[in-house]
């Protein structure tokens, strides 16, 4: 019930606890969910691309696996490292926060400095956004579109973990920060393991 | 702290298994079944350990994942019929 003009304004400021959870981890979940569509509409049209090929390339001929799984494994470290920066900051241990936070940044550009070097050997080989040695002509095209958006997730994620364990350091970050950051990055690892079975293995 | 380096190497052991499978000549059906579980299972352990739903509160867990069923059905209802009929039209006409 609204009394006074203080309540009324508290009453629609727009609840702090949303779904009995602050509100930058609602948005920040919500965020996740529709940058998740994004994914999965291009993981879909990807399929009716797959469906409908002549020659759909094998991907052991056109990848080195194994180089494709070192990928994932640097990207499930570095989810660990950054699961382990929100565990420090939630129990105030900033030291150890920063230093897990920097060590996931590290992760993430390790992984970057990987795809880029994917990105220049297929390249090389002759790998275009319309046409590619292998096979089907979209090949190439689903390999940059998904590879390529990931990537920029990726890139994104770590400008977001450089700034926060900036932040961190000058005390300006606190707990809620370094976890919405958490939950970005694990985002992008949750979404390399569907590129990573979709794309690559499948 | 535990907990993250444990789903750390279930995680990997996941990935490994998953080569393993590719690998493997498994009968195609059997493969796409196990890797589509594999994938899921994956994701499921992320979302659960690594980014805590776990243990949030039933209310933000319900608005993630009905959130995330609704808008995938609506996106199946969409794709589906065009997916079967793609698949006809491959069976008549032979691929692209």
């Amino acid at each position: 019930m609204v009394d006074t003009e203080v309540d009324r304004i508290e009453h629609w400021a727009g609840g702090h606890h949303a779904a009995i959870a602050g509100w930058r981890k609602v948005m920040m979940w919500w965020f996740i969910v529709t940058d998740g569509l994004l994914f999965a509409g291009f993981l879909a049209s990807y399929g009716y691309a797959r469906v409908l090929a002549f020659h759909w390339p094998p991907q052991a001929e056109v990848f080195s696996l194994k180089y494709i799984a070192a990928m994932t494994f640097v990207l499930i470290t570095s989810s660990a490292t950054m699961a382990s920066a929100v565990q420090d900051a939630k129990h105030g241990r900033r030291g150890g926060a920063l230093k897990y936070v920097l060590l996931t940044a590290l992760g993430g550009l390790a992984f970057l400095g990987m795809q880029a070097y994917e990105w220049t050997h297929l390249i090389g080989e002759g790998a275009r956004l319309t046409h590619n040695p292998w096979g089907d002509a979209s090949f190439g095209a689903y390999f940059f579109l998904l590879t390529g958006f990931h990537g920029t997730h990726v890139l994104t994620g770590v400008i977001i973990l450089l700034t926060t364990a900036v932040r961190l350091s000058k005390g300006i970050t606190k707990e809620e920060g370094v976890e919405m950051a958490g939950l970005y990055w694990h985002f992008v690892d949750l979404v390399w393991v569907f590129i990573f079975t979709l794309f690559y293995l499948l | 702290m535990r907990t993250y380096w444990i789903t750390w190497s279930v995680l990997l052991v996941f990935t490994v298994v998953m080569l393993w499978a590719d690998s493997a000549s498994l009968p195609r059906q059997a493969f796409v079944v196990f890797m589509l579980i594999a994938m899921l299972t994956k994701a499921s352990i992320i979302g659960a350990n690594f980014m805590h739903l776990k243990g949030e509160r039933v209310q933000l867990i319900l608005t993630v994942v009905v959130g995330l069923l609704v808008t995938g059905a609506v996106l199946y209802v969409l794709i589906a019929p065009d997916a079967v009929r793609i698949h006809h039209m491959v069976e008549i006409y032979g691929p692209r």
